[in-house]
C-alpha cells in the first residue's frame, strides 16, 4: 500500500514539477525575486505535500543564512531569522553542502526556535549551489510524522536548482542596478566652476567584469585651493561601489583638515585598513594652490597623470613618486610630488580601464593615451581620448577620466564670477582676481588696492544684501585702455550697517580706486569701481 | 574659508602676536578670539605684527579697532607693526586707525 501510494505521489510530483519549471519562464519575468520564490515555494508545498517551505540565502560575508522566502512559516522572513553557518539544521546543510533529513526536530537538531514552536516533526533540506558555490539553503517541514525519502530529496534538489537559477539572474540584475545607481549618485553631477580651470570628466561603467569601484572627484577648498581625485577600488559589483563611496567621502573630510596630499592619503589608508580590512584601492590626490602654479600630487599605486604643455613638446607622464596602494599594510610612509601645469596646459587623470585591453601590453595603451592628449580645452581632450582609446568597443572594466585645462587668463578677456553671497566666497574671489590681474599686467600696489576695493564692495553684498535665504554675488572684471573696471552686483537690498566699527567700506573703496559709482534699483545694487593700471594691460 | 595663523610670543614686558595669512569676513571672528585669548590681565604691552598679512580689509580691521578700545580700557599698551606699502599698512592708514595707535614699520 505504501509503495504504490508513493509511486502515485511521485508521478503526480513529476507532473507538478513541470508547473514549477514553467514558473521560471519569461511569462513570470515581471515578478521580483521575493514573489517568484513565494510562488515556487507554494507549488513545492503542493507537490511534496509538506506544511512549510523556506529559502535562506547566504549573507554578503558568507557567515550566516538569512530567511528570504517562507511559506507556511512566514514569520521566519518577517522576523528576519538569521542562522549562523554550521549551526542547526540549515547551518548544517550549508556547512556540509549536501542534503540533510531530520526525523526529530528539537533543540539538539535545529537552531531556529520557530520550527519547534510550529510543531514541525520532520524536515528535509538541500543546499542551493551556484557554479560550485553555496548561495543558500532550501528546506521543507512536515507537522505530521513523516520519513523523507531519496526521491523527495531528489525532487527538492531539482527545485533548488530552479530557485538558484531564478534568483541568480534577478539578484545579479538588482545588484548591477544598485551598484550603477550608487556610482551615478556619487559622481559629481556637475563639476565645480573654477575661474581659470576648465574641467571635463567621463565615467563608463564596466561591461565585462561588471561595475567596479572607479571614481573621480573635484572640490574647492579654503583659500581658493582645488582638490582633484581619481581612484579605483579593487573588485567589482555593489561592494566595490560601496567601498568607493566611503573612501570618497573620507578623502573629502581629510582634505578639509590637511593641506598635504600625502597626509590625506596616509589617513585614508589607516581608515581603510581599520574599517574595511581586506579591501584595496589605488588613489591619486592632487591639490592645486590658489595661484595654480603648484600642484602637489600624492599617488597610492595609481597610474601617473598625463601632462601636455603648450609648445608642441607632446604629452608625457608626470614624474611623480608612486607609493603603494591603500589597504596593503599599516604605516606605509607616503609622499607628495610637485607637478607644474603651465598656462594653456592639460593634466589628465585616468583609471587603468582606459588603457588596459585584453591581450595587449599596458605600454601600448599608455602610448595611445599620450598620443591623444594635447593642450586644448578639457572637453576636446576628453572627446579625443575616449574616441582613440575606447572607440566603439564595450568597456571591459570601469573607465574614469578627469581632464583639467589651465585656461589662458587675461589677454583682455573679462573675468566673470558668480559666487554664493557667503563669507567663504571672498577668498575664492580674491584668488581668481589675483590671477586675472597678474595676467593683465597689474602689479604691486595696484593689485592690493583693487583687491581691497573689491573686497569692501563684496563684503557689503555678503553682509547686507540678502536675508537668511542668501543670494548671489556677481563680479565682473574688465580691462580697456589701461583701466580695470570691476562691477559688483547683487539682487538684494542693502540694509544699514550694524554694529560698531562699521561703515568704513565706502571710504576705503573711494580712496583705493579712481572712481566709485553705486547704483541701487528694484533689482538690487551695482557697484562699479575703476582703477587705472600702469602696465596698460600688457604683461 | 580664509586662513590666518596667529602666533603668540610671551616676553617679559610685552606680548608679541604675529598674524600671517588673510583676514576677511570669513575668519575675522576666529582671529579676534585667538588674539583675545593671547592677552590676559597681567599683560603690560602688546605688539601685533601684521607684516605677513597678505590681505586685510575693513572687516579685518574690526578686530584691531575693537582691540584698541579694549586695551585702552585695560591700560595695556598697543602697537601695530606694518611695513610701508604692505596690505595692512595701506588699510590702517586709509581707515584712520593710524591716528589711534602707534604703527611701526618693522618688528625690530
Amino acid at each position: 500500500m505504501e509503495g504504490s501510494g508513493r509511486d502515485a505521489g511521485v508521478v503526480d510530483a513529476t507532473e507538478r514539477l513541470r508547473q514549477i519549471e514553467a514558473l521560471t519562464d519569461a511569462a513570470l519575468a515581471h515578478l521580483n525575486v521575493e514573489d517568484l520564490l513565494d510562488e515556487l515555494l507554494d507549488r513545492l508545498r503542493d507537490t511534496l505535500q509538506v506544511d512549510t517551505a523556506a529559502v535562506l540565502l547566504l549573507d554578503a560575508d558568507g557567515s550566516a543564512l538569512i530567511a528570504t522566502a517562507a511559506r507556511g512559516i512566514e514569520e521566519e522572513v518577517r522576523q528576519g531569522v538569521r542562522i549562523p553557518v554550521r549551526k542547526g539544521f540549515a547551518g548544517r546543510i550549508a556547512a556540509e553542502a549536501r542534503p540533510v533529513i531530520l526525523d526529530r526536530v528539537d533543540e539538539t537538531t535545529v537552531a531556529n526556535p520557530l520550527l519547534i514552536a510550529k510543531g514541525i516533526r520532520a524536515m528535509a533540506g538541500v543546499p542551493l549551489i551556484d557554479s560550485g558555490e553555496l548561495v543558500g539553503v532550501l528546506h521543507v517541514g512536515s507537522i505530521s510524522d513523516r520519513e523523507f525519502g531519496t526521491e523527495e530529496v531528489e525532487l527538492l534538489q531539482m527545485v533548488a536548482d530552479r530557485v538558484t537559477g531564478a534568483t541568480r539572474a534577478r539578484l545579479a540584475a538588482t545588484e548591477r542596478d544598485a551598484a550603477l545607481a550608487l556610482q551615478r549618485s556619487l559622481m559629481p553631477s556637475r563639476l565645480p566652476e573654477i575661474a581659470g580651470l576648465d574641467l571635463a570628466a567621463r565615467y563608463i561603467p564596466g561591461g565585462g567584469k561588471g561595475i567596479g569601484g572607479d571614481w573621480y572627484d573635484v572640490f574647492t577648498l579654503s583659500g581658493g585651493r582645488v582638490g582633484l581625485v581619481i581612484g579605483d577600488v579593487s573588485g567589482h559589483g555593489l561592494k566595490a561601489a560601496v567601498v568607493m563611496g566611503r573612501l570618497r567621502s573620507a578623502l573629502r573630510a581629510y582634505a578639509l583638515e590637511s593641506s598635504d596630499p600625502a597626509e590625506v592619503l596616509r589617513r585614508l589608508d589607516a581608515k581603510l585598513l581599520h574599517f574595511e580590512p581586506g579591501e584595496m584601492a589605488t588613489v591619486q590626490f592632487a591639490l592645486i594652490d590658489p595661484s595654480f602654479n603648484r600642484i602637489a600630487v600624492s599617488s597610492a599605486g595609481h597610474l601617473p597623470p598625463v601632462v601636455a604643455a603648450p609648445g608642441g613638446a607632446g604629452a608625457g607622464l608626470a614624474d611623480i613618486i608612486a607609493d603603494p596602494p591603500l589597504g596593503v599594510r599599516p604605516g606605509i610612509p607616503r609622499s607628495s610630488t610637485e607637478v607644474s601645469l603651465p598656462v594653456g596646459g592639460v593634466l589628465c587623470f585616468y583609471t587603468d580601464g582606459l588603457i588596459e585591453r585584453r591581450g595587449e601590453s599596458i605600454d601600448t595603451g599608455l602610448d595611445r593615451l599620450l598620443q591623444s592628449v594635447r593642450p586644448a580645452r578639457s572637453e576636446e581632450v576628453a572627446v579625443e581620448v575616449m574616441a582613440h582609446l575606447v572607440g566603439a568597443t564595450m568597456a571591459e572594466d570601469d573607465i574614469a577620466l578627469l581632464a583639467v585645462h589651465r585656461q589662458v587668463e587675461g589677454a583682455s578677456d573679462p573675468l566673470v564670477l558668480h559666487l554664493p553671497a557667503q563669507p567663504d566666497a571672498l577668498a575664492r574671489l580674491r584668488s581668481a582676481a589675483r590671477r586675472w590681474l597678474a595676467a593683465n599686467g597689474a602689479e604691486g600696489e595696484e593689485v592690493d588696492e583693487i583687491l581691497l576695493a573689491v573686497a569692501e564692495a563684496s563684503t557689503n553684498v555678503v553682509e547686507h544684501a540678502y536675508g537668511p535665504g542668501g543670494g548671489e554675488l556677481a563680479v565682473l572684471f574688465e580691462l580697456a585702455d589701461g583701466v580695470v573696471t570691476i562691477t559688483v552686483r547683487d539682487h538684494g537690498h542693502w540694509r544699514e550697517a550694524r554694529g560698531t566699527n562699521r561703515g568704513r567700506g565706502l571710504l576705503i573703496m573711494e580712496r583705493c580706486t579712481d572712481d566709485v559709482r553705486i547704483h541701487r534699483d528694484a533689482d538690487g545694487t551695482t557697484v562699479v569701481l575703476r582703477h587705472a593700471i600702469a602696465g596698460e594691460g600688457k604683461p | 574659508m580664509t586662513e590666518a595663523i596667529v602666533t603668540t610670543t610671551l616676553g617679559p614686558d610685552r606680548t608679541d602676536i604675529a598674524i600671517r595669512g588673510e583676514i576677511d569676513l570669513a575668519n575675522f571672528a576666529a582671529v579676534q578670539a585667538q588674539v583675545n585669548q593671547a592677552i590676559d590681565n597681567r599683560t603690560i604691552a602688546v605688539r601685533i605684527d601684521l607684516t605677513d598679512v597678505t590681505f586685510i580689509d575693513s572687516t579685518g580691521l574690526r578686530v584691531l579697532f575693537a582691540l584698541v578700545a579694549t586695551l585702552e580700557r585695560l591700560q595695556v599698551g598697543l602697537e601695530l607693526c606694518a611695513p610701508e606699502s604692505s596690505p595692512a599698512r595701506r588699510v590702517i592708514e586709509l581707515s584712520g586707525l593710524s591716528s589711534l595707535v602707534r604703527v611701526v614699520p618693522d618688528g625690530g
